[in-house]
């Protein structure tokens, strides 16, 4: 009867209970999923506390090593001595990128679709650079993995569930990873994995329409049962770990529009929109306002037919996938099939971070509980701007509430 | 201690013998998800009781009369009235399924011949009208004897039709349906004291309601937040006071609750008083939120307490103290161990309701395992009792159950691990004059009673 009180396999079942619960008899049950986000949000800060306590100490290695301007980036992600209680989201976030500041509430869903995203990125950075690549809330990433550099990146449900270290092709290790219990899997998005992207409600539904949502989500498997935490006590440090977040400056960005259906990569980009959305962001240089991608060099991904989804956009579609209102350029490419995707591996602990910054902040009440962390000073990490960002991300909220 | 916690008014402060006397309900193991019991309700004196199940049907019993000749029956509860309350819809513009589920029953008070009772589903509150036939007409001019209409040409003579008995009949008419009000799933349903008014609560709104008007309702309580986003807290029960018609109280989810005052202004978001109980940080867990959320709020009968359900206990609040409850009840702390796994197969999620008996000396609510607790207020005693068909014995004198937390079972004990959590009883119902209770155990209802006398 016991469980592990494992604070990733508790977000991995409240993932699941707020998916599965839009294919329920009656519609959904606002008390219920409400309920679900407060347990969501209690994990969620004790696994970034965890996590953040971790990757502090990561970070204090790696400045020795680090060239400076890198560090640099360190020492603004690592904001050390941030009280774990108020490490929603650290360095996990958007690991690249000054994208600190305060967002817009326009750029705030774009963000988010970025931070997405940000795990094909990493992804990306793994096979061509031998750092190990930054932690993004990117839920989505995960898209290069299973196809190498060609590869195409779903929505965050299926990238979710690429390990970034357990890809074989990957041929780059991950920063070793904290000897510990296996992690484990996220049994909501394995099953959706792969699926239609839409239908991995559960790790998408922020931007996905929550119209979508039933009608994927039906056509989503059954979410397979759980792995018993095999873990005993908390997992600890299963990710790779992202601490070298400046790596992420000089390096691709590959971005899924997830309303045009455009997979954008950049040569030269940061995760940028909000990075840039205030005029100081170090990392970009650049003072470039609005949300948009840094574009240099964008290329264009593949495209595969079938892809397509039923834009079951309702009026949360609009907030989601809106074009960037101006700024920098976005090349819009069209949405790729994740194909070969989500291999052997079942999701990786590691991604619930992504996961966690989908989920995180459910109703932005319940982020406003800690306010701790919106007091300070934003400091050049992607902590409050994740924060700020997810923070009023409430989009799979909108699906609970959509009725 | 046998028998311990529980008192009707008669019975005062002796302990009680609580004894099986009926059970409804199919023997099935398998249990058609239709039939299960989702609501019980005595009627105001006692003789009528309600029950709503998950396929939309309302089953009245009616007590018997006590008869001289059979002493052993001593009022049993049979069936009086049988029908379909409420059927699945369908809402085309949300794609959306409405559950016919009965979410709740209360009876009217009596004033005339005729029954009256509210049932509702999540979206839709209907007023039905229970009454007897037992006569009909015979001879009549107009009509055939089999209802055929006669030409008016063709009657000749006229005469006086004469009324006849014949075999009672329960007819059952739905005369209000108040529909189309709510947005959120309804939790409640509330008569108030003035016989003409009523409320229903949903998770984020109160309204209410005049009993013959089914195309208005004015909203008394309005807690969403302008950006749902915000949402912190849903409303979770609503009962009007017994004797004020013009206060009520809401809980929510975050294990408050809020006494309005109707006359204070027009809409109620403002409370005239606020219950709660400050959280004890040595207790937080995951689930903090969850188990302190208030599953139902019911009145004492005298109107001057309140009882919440939570997960976890049932507490008594004393209406003029609003700083903490007066009372508290564990129900089965040994869950609290257990909450993780709760949380896995959702029975964290079960709302338990509560019941007053008559003289509001004793409270009861359900547990898992087909459990139930009463809890004596003025002896401080409590008891678990089981509702099993094993215990199904005409009279048979229920044995108080134990659950061992942990460490060495004892005999007659039961341990947490082998509680089998699917059987819950989540409604219960005392008669509100008697020691008689009903106890939905899933698909069975069952009677006991004391054995006083």
């Amino acid at each position: 009867m016991e469980c592990a009180l494992d604070a990733q396999s508790l977000i991995s079942i409240s993932l699941r209970k707020i998916h599965s619960s839009r294919t329920q008899r009656g519609g959904i049950k606002l008390h219920k999923n409400l309920l679900v986000s407060y347990v969501l949000r209690n994990a969620r800060q004790l696994y970034l506390s965890e996590r953040y306590a971790e990757l502090y100490r990561r970070q204090q290695q790696q400045q020795q090593q680090q060239p400076p301007h890198h560090q640099h980036q360190h020492l603004a992600y690592a904001a050390p001595g941030m009280p774990a209680s108020a490490a929603d989201f650290g360095p996990l976030q958007l690991g690249g990128g000054g994208d600190a500041e305060a967002r817009e509430p326009v750029a705030r869903h774009q963000l988010h679709q970025l931070h997405q995203l940000h795990q094909l990125h990493l992804q990306q950075q793994l096979h061509q650079h031998q750092h190990p690549a930054p932690r993004g809330c990117a839920a989505a990433a995960a898209g290069a993995p299973a196809g190498g550099a060609g590869a195409l990146s779903e929505l965050p449900g299926c990238a979710a569930l690429q390990p970034p270290h357990g890809a074989p092709h990957r041929g780059q290790p991950l920063e070793p990873l904290q000897p510990g219990p296996a992690p484990l899997p996220p049994p909501a998005p394995t099953a959706l994995c792969p699926r239609d992207p839409r239908a991995s409600a559960a790790c998408s539904a922020p931007s996905a329409p929550p119209g979508a949502a039933p009608q994927a989500a039906t056509a989503a498997s059954p979410p397979a049962s759980p792995a018993p935490a095999s873990s005993p006590g908390f997992y600890r440090g299963a990710y790779p770990a992202p601490s070298d977040f400046g790596v992420h400056c000089s390096s691709q960005t590959t971005v899924l529009d997830l309303d045009t259906h455009v997979v954008t990569t950049v040569e030269n980009g940061y995760l940028h929109q909000d990075c840039c959305a205030s005029a100081h962001c170090p990392c970009c240089g650049q003072g470039a306002p609005g949300p948009g991608l840094a574009s240099a060099a964008g290329c264009k991904r593949k495209y595969y037919p079938g892809q397509e989804e039923e834009d079951d956009d309702d009026e949360d579609a609009g907030d989601l996938g809106a074009e960037p209102p101006g700024g920098v350029p976005f090349a819009p490419c069209k949405r790729a099939r994740f194909e070969d995707f989500c291999p052997d591996s079942s999701p990786d602990a590691s991604n619930i971070s992504n996961l966690i910054s989908i989920f995180g902040s459910g109703f932005s009440g319940l982020v406003s509980r800690q306010p701790d962390s919106s007091e300070q000073p934003p400091p050049l990490n992607g902590q409050l701007c994740a924060k700020q960002a997810l923070a009023s991300l409430g989009a799979w909220t909108r699906a609970i509430v959509a009725f | 201690m046998a028998g311990a916690g529980g008192g009707g008014c008669p019975a005062g402060g002796n302990d009680l013998q609580w004894c099986f006397s009926q059970v409804k309900g199919a023997v099935d193991e398998d249990v058609a998800e239709a039939d299960v019991i989702s609501t019980v309700e005595f009627s105001h004196s006692g003789d009528l009781l309600a029950t709503g199940d998950k396929g939309g049907r309302v089953v009245i019993f009616q007590r018997e009369q006590e008869n001289k000749s059979r002493p052993h029956s001593r009022g049993e509860y049979n069936v009086y009235s049988t029908f379909q309350s409420h059927e699945p819809e369908f809402d085309y513009l949300k794609s959306l399924e409405i559950e016919e589920k009965i979410n709740k029953i209360r009876w009217l008070p009596r004033q005339s011949a005729a029954r009256f009772l509210l049932s509702t589903n999540d979206k839709t509150i209907k007023l039905w009208k229970i009454s007897e036939r037992d006569k009909r007409a015979e001879g009549c001019n107009l009509q055939d004897e089999d209802g055929r209409l006669r030409d008016p040409s063709s009657v000749t003579a006229l005469r006086v039709p004469i009324l006849k008995p014949m075999d009672l009949m329960v007819e059952a008419n739905p005369r209000r349906i108040f529909a189309n009000a709510h947005t959120y799933h309804i939790n409640s349903i509330s008569v108030n004291s003035d016989h003409e008014t009523y409320l229903s609560a949903d998770d984020l709104r109160i309204n209410l309601w005049h009993l013959e008007i089914t195309d208005r309702s004015f909203n008394i309580v309005d807690i969403k937040p302008a950006n749902m986003e915000e949402l912190t807290e849903v409303i979770t029960a609503a009962e009007f006071h017994p004797h004020q018609c013009n206060v009520l109280v809401y809980s929510s989810s975050k294990g408050t609750i809020r006494l309005c005052d109707m006359r204070s202004s027009a809409l109620c978001d403002r409370h005239s008083k606020f219950f709660e109980e400050p959280e004890d940080p040595s207790s937080r867990s995951f689930f903090s939120e969850i188990i302190s959320s208030v599953s139902d709020v019911k009145f004492s009968h005298s109107g001057r307490y309140m009882m919440t359900r939570d997960y976890l206990s049932v507490k008594v609040w004393d209406l003029n103290m609003e700083s903490r409850p007066v009372e508290t009840h564990q129900v089965h702390e040994y869950l609290r161990s257990k909450l993780c796994s709760l949380y896995e197969n959702d029975c964290i999620f079960d709302k338990f309701e509560c019941c007053w008996n008559g003289c509001d000396s004793a409270i009861m609510t359900g547990s898992y395992n087909n459990f139930f607790r009463m809890f004596d207020r003025t002896t401080w005693r409590d008891v678990t009792l089981e509702a099993s068909r094993e215990n199904s014995k005409p009279r048979a004198s229920l044995k108080p159950r134990r659950v061992c937390a942990g460490g060495k079972r004892k005999k007659d004990e039961v341990s947490v691990d082998s509680l089998d959590f699917s059987k819950k009883i989540l409604h219960t119902a005392w008669h509100p004059a008697e020691n008689i209770i009903a106890v939905a155990a899933t698909n069975n209802l069952y009677i006991f009673q004391d054995k006083a006398n």
